[in-house]
């Protein structure tokens, strides 16, 4: 894997795979994000917009998930090839 | 003897169905108590033992943040629960396990399903069954729940650990690492100076919750008397573990656990094939960034259609039924108090009633429907970007554009929201949104004040009237009541899967009979107010119902032909009616209250007759049709136009004698769209929104925000030289 800066991860194109780093977001949404599998390390693959550009749709944990902007753009991670 | 079992697991992972599959078809549906979450229960019988099955909400934690999770986090600490049943996706086993991890510290027996083999063999996933009984420290048994497949297995194993004759439950928890392990244990014996404490929960659990930052834990902390000694251990914790471990509480806990699933899985699953699954095919359509959102309008226009045009023939056939039935009463039954309560209040009351059941069972069939599928996830997915800038949420667009069908199961289809905010929300502006009943007093009023294509132009401007607010109440309700973050939207998209049929018809059966039990009474108790207040003291008035007695038998006399002696008779009761209600309490009170609605409906104080709107108005609080109705009574000229004419005799005698402007018949539209909910809208707003308080605010912001909005359109109107 190559060492690359950390982005949030609305910053990803759908295609895109990358690995979190640190979820940003205070109280309950922090929560909820790390129940739902934003751990340290975890792998996942943006898959698509929704048709109106967001939220978006991703994988992570074998499973798929869609996430608001507001709540991507808290998520740090890095790009993977 | 009898037991009761917790079912526990994340949504979509097929509880419900698997919940029927073991209780059959006996079950008690009601709400937790002081919540508007559902609670299902039901029993069953197995080697002589009664077994209580609970159904809680799924949930993907017990972190006790949104009420699914209070609920489902209180249910399963309570000393009531004997066993808990974790149900599994197999097919996501790795995320279902984060729940497992936190149920197996509750302290209670914990046995497992592994739910939907199937799927997770057509995904190329092999679970090694023994490999995770062990792992888990308690028996697991693979069903299918969608085909019964492992239920009767399922049962015999429930009913042997319900004997405590099983030995395969041993105490399993996850090892949160030595470091995270020695503060728990120091918080564990701070929390065991406090009893109370220690008996509520395992002092354990509390303490993980504790260190994850648990708003919920931390209040029932406060309350302890050993409070002060735990606060100081907590924040010695954190001041250890943070630069220790490079993370706070929550998120070393959380990789703990995913530590646990994940190492879990590896060593009893087999990966899934590559290659893409069959939801994925379906979602390269299904949500397409071109072809989803016709998709998703065409889908919405079938459901639509199947509840308001398909379900309105039933609908139809009951309120004619009704009408069949007062008539034939009223015919044959001597005039009078008691003839009056039955044909004019019971039978009405009943009827409006039932007529709202087909199209609940319908609608909710059809919703129940898209939520088992999946597709509700995607509707969600792809309406959320609009929901959003309204300050609503994805799953508000349905039931707002079902209200424009009628209000009441729309409000009931608020209940998909997870969200307790955006639902409220949703529940509250949805009687904006104009119903077909108020189309009715539409075509009526413009039909009598405006050519037929600006009659058209003033109907269609009411539904984005009632839209339009309904969004700007949204935004306004969202920054008044909930000001701050709104709720997150992390939505799971479930895999597609076939919905069990047995479970959409228990569902749509369920939502029917709840609505005629629940809202039934409010709305039958509010239905016979509105008779009495309609029909007193008049009704009582032996002479005048002995001169409509004679008059009828005057006509009787005549020997008119069948038709015109039909007609002179309804002429004699409409005009007997008329009488009575324009004498009732409701015109009373019509007279005193019309002062109020002049400004809107009379600004020239011109017209005489601007109180009978009152009583109309007050009638159309039961049902907005009956707003129709009622004038036909009070302006005595029935609402049935005669062959080969346009208007109606009551249209006539609006335009004629009534007083109102095509400005102030607007105004009147206006305040019809919006001045209050009807009564089956308001019953089903308690029920739903939980309190009698929100039905009464949504009843007092729709009569403030009616006039206001009627005065504007007269106000307006007049300054651009309409009258």
């Amino acid at each position: 894997m190559t060492q690359n800066l950390s982005i949030p991860l609305s910053d990803l194109q759908p295609g895109d795979q990358g690995e979190v780093i640190q979820v940003k977001a205070q109280g309950q949404i922090r929560q909820r994000l790390l129940e739902m599998g934003f751990i340290r390390g975890a792998r996942l693959r943006v898959e698509k917009l929704a048709p109106l550009g967001d939220p978006m749709e991703l994988v992570i944990k074998g499973y798929h998930l869609s996430l608001r902007r507001d709540e991507s753009a808290c998520i740090l991670v890095h790009r993977v090839a | 003897m009898s037991l009761t079992i917790a079912l526990a697991g994340n949504p979509n992972c097929g509880k419900t169905t698997l919940f029927n599959a073991l209780t059959g078809s006996r079950h008690h549906v009601g709400n937790w108590p002081g919540v508007t979450v559902e609670r299902r229960s039901g029993a069953f019988e197995q080697d002589g033992l009664t077994l209580e099955v609970v159904d809680l909400p799924g949930t993907y934690s017990l972190a006790a943040r949104s009420e699914d999770e209070r609920v489902a986090a209180q249910f399963l600490a309570s000393p009531e629960v004997d066993l808990v049943l974790n149900v599994l996706d197999a097919s996501n086993l790795e995320r279902n396990l984060y729940l497992s991890t936190q149920l197996l510290e509750l302290g209670k027996p914990v046995a497992f399903v592994l739910n939907m083999v199937d799927d997770a063999e057509s995904r190329g996933v092999h679970i090694d069954v023994a490999a995770l009984e062990t792992l888990l420290g308690g028996p697991v048994i693979p069903t299918v729940g969608n085909r019964a497949q492992g239920i009767p297995e399922l049962k015999a194993l429930l009913a042997v650990l319900a004997r405590g004759e099983s030995t395969r439950c041993r105490r399993i928890t996850v090892d949160y690492g030595h470091d995270i392990e020695g503060e728990l244990a120091k918080l564990e014996t701070e929390i065991c100076r406090d009893e109370k404490l220690e008996e509520a929960m395992p002092p354990r659990w509390l303490a993980l919750q504790l260190l994850e930052n648990n708003a919920e834990a931390k209040r029932r902390v406060a309350e302890s008397h050993a409070s002060e000694a735990i606060s100081q251990q907590l924040t010695k914790s954190f001041a250890f573990l943070e630069p220790h471990l490079g993370a706070d509480g929550a998120t070393l806990i959380a990789e703990r656990r995913y530590g646990f699933a994940h190492g879990l899985v590896k060593e009893v699953a087999t990966a899934p094939d590559e290659g893409r699954t069959p939801t994925a095919r379906l979602d390269a359509v299904l949500t397409h960034r071109w072809l989803g959102i016709p998709i998703f309008v065409g889908i919405l226009a079938l459901v639509y259609s199947v509840s308001f045009i398909l379900g309105k023939i039933p609908q139809d056939w009951i309120a004619e039924g009704f009408k069949a039935l007062s008539d034939f009463a009223g015919a044959h039954l001597p005039a009078g108090e008691l003839t009056s309560l039955l044909v004019d209040g019971v039978i009405p009351g009943v009827s409006a009633v039932i007529v709202f059941v087909p199209v609940i069972m319908i609608l909710m069939g059809c919703i129940a429907f898209l939520e088992d599928t999946g597709y509700m996830a995607r509707a969600a997915f792809i309406m959320d970007r609009l929901m959003h800038v309204m300050g609503l949420h994805g799953k508000s667009f349905i039931p707002l554009i079902m209200g424009s069908g009628c209000n009441v199961p729309a409000i009931q289809a608020a209940r998909t929201i997870e969200s307790r905010q955006d639902r409220l929300i949703t529940i509250l502006v949805t009687p904006l949104v104009s119903c077909s009943a108020r189309l009715q007093v539409y075509i009526v009023i413009a039909g009598t004040f405006f050519t037929p294509f600006k009659a058209a132009l003033a109907i269609i401007a009411m539904h984005f009237l009632g839209l339009g607010l309904a969004v700007l109440m949204g935004r306004i309700l969202r920054s008044a009541l909930f000001a701050g973050p709104s709720s997150p939207f992390v939505m799971e998209l479930p895999p597609y899967r076939l919905p069990v049929l047995k479970a959409t018809l228990i569902h749509m059966w369920e939502k029917g009979s709840v609505f005629l039990t629940r809202a039934g009474t409010t709305i039958f108790a509010g239905a016979t107010l509105i008779w009495f207040l309609s029909r007193y003291p008049g009704i009582a008035n032996q002479e005048w119902t002995a001169q409509y007695q004679e008059q009828r038998q005057a006509v009787a006399a005549l020997k008119l032909p069948g038709a015109e002696e039909e007609d002179r008779l309804r002429a004699l009761q409409l005009a007997h009616e008329s009488r009575i209600v324009n004498t009732s309490l409701a015109a009373r009170l019509g007279q005193k209250a019309s002062p109020l609605l002049r400004p809107i409906l009379d600004p020239e104080h011109k017209r005489a007759e601007a109180w009978k709107d009152v009583i109309a108005l007050t009638a159309g609080f039961v049902a907005k049709e009956i707003v129709v109705s009622t004038m036909a009574v009070i302006h005595q000229a029935s609402d049935e136009p005669k062959a080969g004419e346009r208007l109606s005799p009551l249209q006539v005698s609006l335009r004629d004698n009534s007083g109102l402007s095509p400005l102030t018949a607007l105004a009147f539209m206006v305040f019809t769209l919006i001045y209050t909910p009807c009564l089956g809208t308001v019953a089903m707003i308690r029920r739903e929104a939980g309190s009698w308080g929100w039905a009464g605010f949504t009843i007092a912001y729709g009569l403030v925000l009616g006039w206001g909005l009627a005065w504007v359109t007269v106000v307006a109107g007049r300054a651009l030289g309409f009258a």
